[in-house]
């Protein structure tokens, strides 16, 4: 007891720390550089990029943060809502951003930094998709694409007696009814292998070419209920469920890994990211075993990014002159050679060093030629705002199908209902 | 700041021989001393209780009467809105029924295997500390490695449990589509991590039974079995009523083993396809952190936080009956 004083210093020194470690924020570094932060999942491919542009601007400091991308994205909308701890630059995939279009008073309009007249750069698709406003609000810069095409299983195609060749089986199946006929001339001949890997997957390759899906363009109301097209797609889909002809794998999951592995199917629709995920599940033992075709339908597009500046940066207009340039199409297409990711502008990927790149694992497939033709002849969708919010209720429905726990008609009435509750 | 000053005083008034009208001076300080220092000394507890579990506690409240978006926040009051929303969420009460299934299926074999295991290592065995430790393995490795591990246990077309059902002629199962399949997968989990736990928690207890009481009872010729619930039960019950209760507040927390069972993850949330096996606080996340309603989600945590007293009163009640029978 005699060391009161001291005590009571320590409670009040501890109070004053926890105190301060709730203040606690960020600042520039004591050398008057300029700190950025950007904030990634997966592999963006910036971390030789970053080196360079240091080099070049001695004033700017970067740090890249890298989190997986579901926790990202649900870590970006706590730091926006509680007005600190983002990234000075925040990567948003093109599943999400509709989410995040909503809060765009959260974000620096990055036509404010004059980001209108780089528009030129992008597919006109891909920069519509990062703006809003009519165009006015510009919330983020593209940074890949995911285009699409179906990868298959040379091996298993030719025990079912179905073409090998790329070409080939690429005509086998112009639309995605063609490609319900291949899977059953497969299931005849190999009834113990699974066609497609998931039924979500497909239903998704199909609603994404469409103009519309859940929601209306006009006004970004709810269609999914009245829109044939949805129905339609769901039923395609699901009747690869319902024929057994699906491995009713979740999508990415581990069990998919282990069915690539086992070699369980033989098709899978493949935007350009997908590449590196089969060839990681499928391992060397399967390398040139699969190949990539065109995808059934014309072209699509499946995931890909886009680079917003949030408003609690302190350096609205450095971050802006990052983004621009990590952007920039000759950085894009240096990412393309060493991360495989494509690049969302023509000036990139109609370069002819991207078209003329061929993935040596799928067969040596001329990657940068499909992907990049698949980019060139997509219809765009339109994504609504709860876009993000629906999608999961028509994939679990999905799921339910393939699993025989329901009918078709009963699993998409479901659904209806689930997602009117969602955009509630 | 804070500290330098006051060290300096205090070294100060040692170090001179204070005049005598100023020994009254340091007797008040000796009584307040006596009287306040220990609020001090525990203050910094409350502080931070106050900070990190208090304030949430009562801004969730308030959230929770608002409709609250994730990102925009408040969008208005709504009174009790979203509870009134909650009571007639058929999801709701489907994630209250998975929770209370999940916690049933596993606590009670947990507890009771725990209670049989602390029993066999409070006999002399050889290599003791081993025994021990190893009984705690199961708690120290992280929770995504044992999610990893059981995800490939418990696959449907090459998981090793259907492998082995299929030697004994039982039809693959698919854990994950199924409601009641789930259950188990995830309850198996959730025991795997907790029995040594707990096991560890009463053995302790166990060895501070008097030894002298087993003698006499055996010496009446009483069971291993008899004395073990007449004795060696009663004896513990404290330790039995707090193991109920912290595993209850566990149970119907249950989050991380169903949400990595899960292999649409968080990016669905939903706990499988028909939400065969969401706890609340996966349908929580999902509000929250999915759907980005933070007033709805605000709810379903207190909700939770009433259910949660409710259940550990009832078994506070009736493992204290168990516990007290012989």
């Amino acid at each position: 007891m005699g060391k009161t004083p001291v005590g009571r210093a320590t409670a009040v020194a501890l109070a004053a720390t926890v105190v301060a470690a709730c203040g606690g924020g960020g600042g520039d570094a004591g050398d008057g550089k300029v700190k950025l932060s950007i904030g990634v999942f997966s592999d963006f491919g910036y971390t030789n990029l970053i080196k360079e542009y240091q080099a070049a601007h001695p004033d700017i400091e970067i740090e890249q943060r890298t989190v997986k991308m579901e926790q990202h994205h649900t870590q970006l909308a706590t730091q926006l809502a509680g007005g600190r701890g983002a990234a000075d630059i925040v990567a948003i995939e093109e599943g999400n951003i509709t989410q995040f279009r909503q809060s765009k008073d959260k974000f620096v309009n990055l036509a404010d930094h004059g980001a209108k007249d780089l528009e030129s750069q992008w597919a006109a698709w891909k920069w519509n998709q990062g703006t809003t406003d009519n165009g006015n609000f510009v919330l983020g810069l593209g940074t890949d694409m995911g285009s699409l095409a179906l990868c298959y299983r040379r091996d298993l195609f030719e025990a079912a007696g179905l073409p090998t060749d790329r070409e080939e089986v690429g005509k086998l199946w112009p639309t995605w009814e063609k490609y319900l006929e291949v899977a059953d001339a497969f299931s005849a001949k190999l009834p113990d292998k699974k066609f497609v890997d998931t039924a979500q997957n497909v239903y998704k390759a199909i609603l994404d070419q469409t103009e519309e899906g859940y929601f209306a363009k006009a006004d970004d109301s709810f269609i999914g209920d009245k829109n044939d097209k949805v129905e339609q797609a769901f039923t395609l889909a699901a009747s690869l469920g319902e024929k057994k002809q699906t491995g009713a794998l979740a999508p990415f999951s581990q069990d998919w890994n282990v069915a690539l592995k086992q070699a369980s199917f033989a098709t899978t629709t493949c935007p350009a990211w997908a590449l590196a995920l089969i060839k990681a599940g499928a391992g060397d033992e399967a390398s040139g075993k699969w190949d990539v075709a065109a995808a059934p339908g014309g072209g699509g597009n499946w995931g890909g990014s886009f680079l917003a500046v949030p408003k609690q940066t302190k350096h609205p207009k450095e971050a802006y002159e990052l983004a621009k340039w990590l952007t920039a199409p000759e950085q894009q297409k240096r990412i393309f050679k060493e991360t495989g990711n494509l690049p969302s502008e023509p000036a990139a990927y109609q370069d002819p060093e991207v078209t003329a790149t061929e993935n040596e694992y799928f067969n040596s497939a001329p990657v940068g030629q499909i992907f990049g033709n698949s980019a060139e002849s997509l219809k765009p969708t339109y994504r609504g705002t709860k876009d993000s919010k629906v999608t999961p209720v028509f994939g679990n429905a999905l799921s339910r199908v393939e699993t025989g726990k329901q009918s078709t008609a009963d699993a998409f009435d479901q659904a209806v209902r689930e997602a009117r509750d969602a955009v509630k | 700041m804070t500290v330098a000053p006051e060290r300096a005083a205090g070294r100060g008034t040692t170090s001179a021989p204070p005049p005598a009208q100023r020994l009254s001076w340091r007797d008040k300080l000796g009584r307040l001393d006596a009287k306040f220092t220990p609020y001090v000394v525990i203050a910094p507890f409350f502080v931070v209780f106050g900070i990190f579990g208090l304030y949430p506690l009562l801004h969730t409240a308030w959230v929770s009467l608002h409709e609250w978006q994730l990102i925009e926040g408040d969008q208005g009051f709504t009174g009790l809105a979203n509870y009134a929303e909650l009571l007639s969420d058929g999801n709701f009460w489907n994630a209250l029924g998975n929770t209370v299934s999940l916690f049933l299926l596993s606590t009670i074999p947990q507890l009771f295997a725990a209670l049989g295991l602390a029993a066999l290592l409070d006999r002399g065995l050889r290599g003791r500390a081993f025994w021990r430790a190893g009984v705690l393995l199961p708690n120290v490795i992280s929770v995504a490695a044992v999610a990893l591990v059981f995800a490939q246990l418990f696959g449907r077309d090459f998981g090793i449990v259907n492998a082995l059902l299929g030697f004994v002629g039982v039809d693959p199962v698919d854990w994950r589509a199924e409601t009641w399949a789930s259950h188990l997968a995830i309850s198996s989990m959730v025991m795997w991590r907790w029995t040594g736990y707990n096991a560890l928690i009463y053995l302790a207890a166990m060895q501070s039974v008097p030894k002298d009481m087993y003698e006499s009872a055996m010496l009446d010729g009483a069971s291993r079995w008899r004395v073990f619930w007449s004795i060696t039960v009663p004896s513990i019950r404290p330790t039995i009523l707090f193991t109920v209760i912290v595993s209850t507040i566990g149970g119907m927390q249950l989050f991380v083993e169903p949400q990595l069972f899960d292999p649409g993850g968080t990016a669905t949330g939903t706990g499988g396809d028909d939400r065969q096996f969401q706890t609340l606080v996966m349908y929580l996340y999902e509000k929250g952190f999915r759907l980005f309603d933070a007033g709805y989600s605000s709810a379903i945590a207190w909700v939770l936080f009433l259910v949660i007293l409710v259940v550990a009163v009832v078994n506070f009640t009736v493992a204290r009956r168990i516990a007290s029978k012989g």
